[in-house]
């Protein structure tokens, strides 16, 4: 399945666009999940996505479309016209001529793809063994599962501009419950790599269980402020709220907590975060959806907003140099970041425990759709976890909330852990985050 | 879209190795959004969605594929590859299809595409201006439409070929208002599984946009909530979000057929207080939720869930139901052809009680008035749900006294569902858009004013004075 890529741009130019650029999107994925020893499910699938913009006396147009046959170039051209002719805003629309420097890497590796599913469903059903033998308690493996999937992009432009990559990676997860008396505790726990080599069944298999098992016997602590520790998962999830703040589109349209911060202090010295997309991980892009090379950069260096993250529209109204962190959504490309990484502290998770004479360590938030004010920063989020007393994890807590604000709580950042996790979810590696005080609301 | 013959040939390959079931499921959709911010037409996109996705099924196995290639060539590929998951004879035999064009329950009276994008943008703009106007702390404002029709096609190995088409149309209001360092938002999306018509005879966009400011600057207005366990009234049309999440989604197939709900096995039993009746209605006529057949070709239904407290039923599909021993009661969807259907929900309501919202409030000596949700999540294992309330206010000695901001409930479906203990008489619908296993689902929530005797409040304003 091919787009005539010439005859796109030959239209383009036809129709008197001033630019014009595609962006093509290949998917490749196999993937199984078995329950009680037997297979049930397999997926395998293989789609081609393209989006394709134009600017028409200067405004962009957009479409994108998967049916790619004979008529898609027409299909597309036809509907840039239209999506183009009714916009009105008046800022800056721009398609890329391409930067200096591209630090193109392969993180390719086609061991990655086995094709041998049925290897795969073995060692799925070693885990679900494993995870039945490991404890008693763990009643039900809910699921185990595998995935391997290829990604490939290409972005071109009238300009002349080509960039492609194309990673492959795989993935591991499992769910189980826990159960003592009538109380029931899920644990879930998800592995993704590059390296094929670099997944071990018996830690996962440990990590899975803990998490259900060390969740049983949980309680609702009395309400009041407590000094929180959170997990690395925990704590990038909150961060990459935080960080919403640092688009500049936010901060042009008046509605980030960051306006007028640049080189001021907006959390605790203690925080250092620094996006890395050359990292050769899961994560690796070395150009942004708009064709901008990406660099290794600081966002916040000791608590001081180094840079607000720009694409190219809002980098030229601001008057500065994209920093290639525009990603697609829809005609618009809007700021995200590729991977981060989060400085460690001196001390190990142990040390930062055993200065905590009374707290909460948070392991699970939840309810971030609803609970959190990305705006305002304001959250008050349902979350789990375990007491911390005399220095030490004593018993779980469920049913409990956390509140706060992101800028008040990063401000009250009391240690960081020297130990640290790479966060799948958010693609970020993250030590765990002592913070002195934070509200919570149980009993 | 394949034809009969073509149709008959890929399901016949995919039988061979033992699958007892076949199925083939092309969508060819196309979608238009228009997005107005601050006034002004900011962007405006059209996609199409074009792809089949094929599974087979062999008792409690499913294997599932997709592809954009919709043609005969590649997707008997695709059912050659997924077939070799099994490895036994030919248990079902196919000879003939048969068509059937799905029944109409919606009809478009203005289909999109007889609308000029110009008209659209009018309309927005008279539900904008009236957002952007409103308060000079509005600092940001959005008005958007998106509408969306399809065509689909499921050829099953029943021997059917199932035709079907749609439209939808949604329409979203939302504004920031911004005051010293204080941030609030408000926001409305009204739609339905119609044209144009839906928004000119039933949206009052100018309506919406107050409704929709004065909550932004109410809220901004409003005290920090306080935190603890209180009696909750929740209001008509979103609060339903509080049952979508608490017994909706435990009630679907695809938890309970493998005991992993917590109303597994409890049909015929109490599983919430007498006062409560349940429905999930997938054949209203123009809802949101609505679907002439489900996304396996079953004809939608109105299920009866729960009828004075007691479960009278589940929300299934034909493959989850296999292993409940029932079948599939028009349950059965998906986000896109990329999605292995299952169980969801369609339109899921709780029924008119006898209490007038006024009644209820002045029944309440303290507590919290949820009069807007702003979404939640449940795991469906444990029963634990959340959600954030987007409006809500503090009731005293039976009257609604100051907003409150940042309101959070927590709690299990299986407690709430007992403690609900009034049910009024205002039963409204409103619209979201569900998450889970098969991708996001338009889907309708609905109650009348309910109060839940307690329930845990989380909030940033310190406890209960």
């Amino acid at each position: 399945m091919k787009l005539n890529e010439q005859k796109f741009f030959e239209l383009a130019k036809e129709n008197k666009f001033e630019s014009a650029d595609l962006y093509l999107k290949r998917n490749y994925s196999l993937s199984t999940s078995i329950f009680h020893g037997e297979v049930d499910s397999m997926t395998e699938h293989d789609t081609h996505t393209i989006t394709a913009r134009g600017i028409i006396n200067g405004k962009f147009g957009s479409a994108t479309t998967e049916a790619i046959d004979k008529d898609a170039p027409n299909f597309l051209i036809n509907s840039i016209k239209r999506t183009a002719g009714v916009i009105e805003n008046d800022d800056p629309s721009i398609i890329f001529k391409g930067s200096e420097k591209y630090h193109k890497k392969s993180v390719f590796n086609k061991n990655v793809l086995s094709g041998n599913i049925q290897e795969k469903v073995g060692i799925l059903l070693e885990i679900e063994r494993k995870l039945k033998n490991y404890d008693k308690r763990i009643n039900e493996v809910v699921t185990v599962g595998y995935e391997e999937s290829l990604s490939e992009e290409k972005l071109s432009n009238s300009y002349g501009l080509k960039l492609n990559s194309k990673i492959a990676d795989y993935s591991y997860f499992a769910e189980i419950t826990a159960k003592q008396g009538d109380e029931v505790r899920t644990g879930f726990k998800i592995f993704a790599s590059i390296d094929p080599n670099e997944f071990n069944v018996d830690k996962f298999v440990e990590e899975c269980a803990k998490d259900a098992l060390d969740k049983l016997g949980s309680i609702q602590c009395p309400s009041k402020k407590y000094p929180v520790v959170l997990t690395p998962e925990c704590a990038s999830t909150l961060l990459r709220h935080l960080l919403s703040s640092v688009d500049a589109e936010e901060v042009q349209k008046h509605t980030s907590l960051f306006e007028g911060k640049l080189n001021q202090q907006i959390a605790s010295k203690k925080l250092t975060v620094i996006e890395d997309p050359l990292r050769k991980n899961l994560f690796f892009r070395y150009f942004d959806d708009e064709g901008v090379a990406t660099n290794k950069k600081a966002i916040i260096k000791n608590g001081v907003l180094k840079t607000y993250l720009y694409t190219l529209q809002t980098a030229q109204i601001a008057g500065v140099e994209p920093t290639g962190n525009g990603y697609r959504a829809g005609s618009k490309a809007s700021a995200d970041t590729a991977f981060l990484a989060v400085k460690p502290g001196r001390k190990s998770k142990n040390e930062l425990f055993s200065e905590i004479k009374e707290g909460v360590l948070i392991t699970e938030l939840q309810g971030l759709h609803s609970g959190m004010n990305s705006q305002s920063g304001n959250f008050s989020l349902p979350c789990g976890g375990f007491m911390i007393r005399d220095g030490k994890i004593a018993e779980p807590v469920a049913l409990i909330t956390v509140a706060d604000n992101l800028v008040n709580m990063f401000s009250n950042i009391k240690g960081l852990s020297k130990e640290t996790e790479l966060v799948i979810r958010t693609t970020t590696e993250c030590p765990y985050i002592y913070i002195s005080k934070m509200s919570i609301s149980g009993k | 879209m394949l034809n009969k013959a073509q149709g008959l040939r890929i399901l016949q390959k995919g039988l061979l190795t033992g699958a007892d079931y076949a199925e083939i499921f092309i969508e060819d959709k196309t979608s238009q959004n228009i997005v107005i911010e601050n006034g002004k037409v900011e962007t405006s996109s059209i996609n199409r969605t074009f792809g089949a996705g094929v599974r087979l099924l062999k008792g409690y196995q499913s294997v599932y594929g997709f592809t954009n290639e919709v043609n005969e060539k590649s997707i008997t590929k695709l059912i050659e590859s997924l077939s070799k998951s099994f490895h036994e004879k030919q248990c079902v035999f196919l000879d003939n299809l048969t068509k059937k064009t799905a029944k109409t329950l919606s009809k478009s009276e203005i289909p999109f595409d007889t609308v000029s994008d110009q008209e659209v943008i009018n309309y927005l703009k008279s539900g904008e201006e009236i957002l952007s106007r409103f308060d000079k702390r509005i600092v940001r404002t959005n008005a958007s439409l998106s509408h969306q029709h399809s065509n689909i096609q499921i050829i099953n190995s029943k021997g059917f070929i199932i035709l079907d088409e749609k439209e939808r149309g949604r329409c979203a209001l939302s504004c920031v208002a911004a005051e010293g360092g204080k941030i609030e938002t408000g926001f409305e999306g009204p739609g339905a599984s119609a044209g144009f018509e839906f928004f000119l005879k039933n949206v009052d966009i100018k309506e919406v946009a107050n409704r929709v400011a004065h909550n932004a600057i109410m809220m901004l207005e409003a005290k920090e909530c306080p935190s603890g366990k209180m009696p909750v009234i929740i209001g008509n049309g979103f609060g339903g979000t509080l049952f979508h999440e608490a017994c909706g989604h435990p009630l679907e197939a695809s938890a309970v057929s493998k005991g992993l709900s917590v109303f597994a096995n409890k049909i015929g039993q109490q599983i919430a207080s007498p006062v409560v009746s349940a429905i999930d209605d997938g054949t209203i006529p123009n809802g949101w939720g609505s679907n002439n057949v489900d996304d396996e070709g079953n004809p939608t239904q109105k299920t009866l869930l729960i009828e004075n407290g007691i479960l009278k039923n589940y929300l299934i599909d034909d493959f989850n139901g296999r292993r409940m021993g029932l079948t599939g009661n028009g349950a059965c969807r998906r986000q896109s052809y990329r999605f292995e259907p299952t169980s969801r929900m369609s339109n899921t309501f709780i029924c008119n009680g006898k209490s007038t919202p006024e009644e209820i409030i002045k029944a309440t000596k303290f507590g919290l008035y949820a009069q807007s949700l702003a979404g939640g999540s449940v795991n469906p294992v444990t029963g634990e749900f959340n959600f954030g309330c987007s409006v809500a206010y503090i009731v005293r000695d039976g009257k609604i006294c100051e907003p409150v901001r940042g309101a959070s409930i927590i709690g299990t479906g299986q407690d709430v569902l007992m403690k609900i203990d009034m049910v009024g008489n205002d039963l409204a619908r409103a619209q979201g858009m569900c998450g889970a296993a098969s991708g996001y689902c338009p889907v309708d929530v609905g109650q009348p004013t309910i109060r839940v005797s307690e329930m845990t409040v989380g909030g940033n304003g310190g406890e209960i004075k």
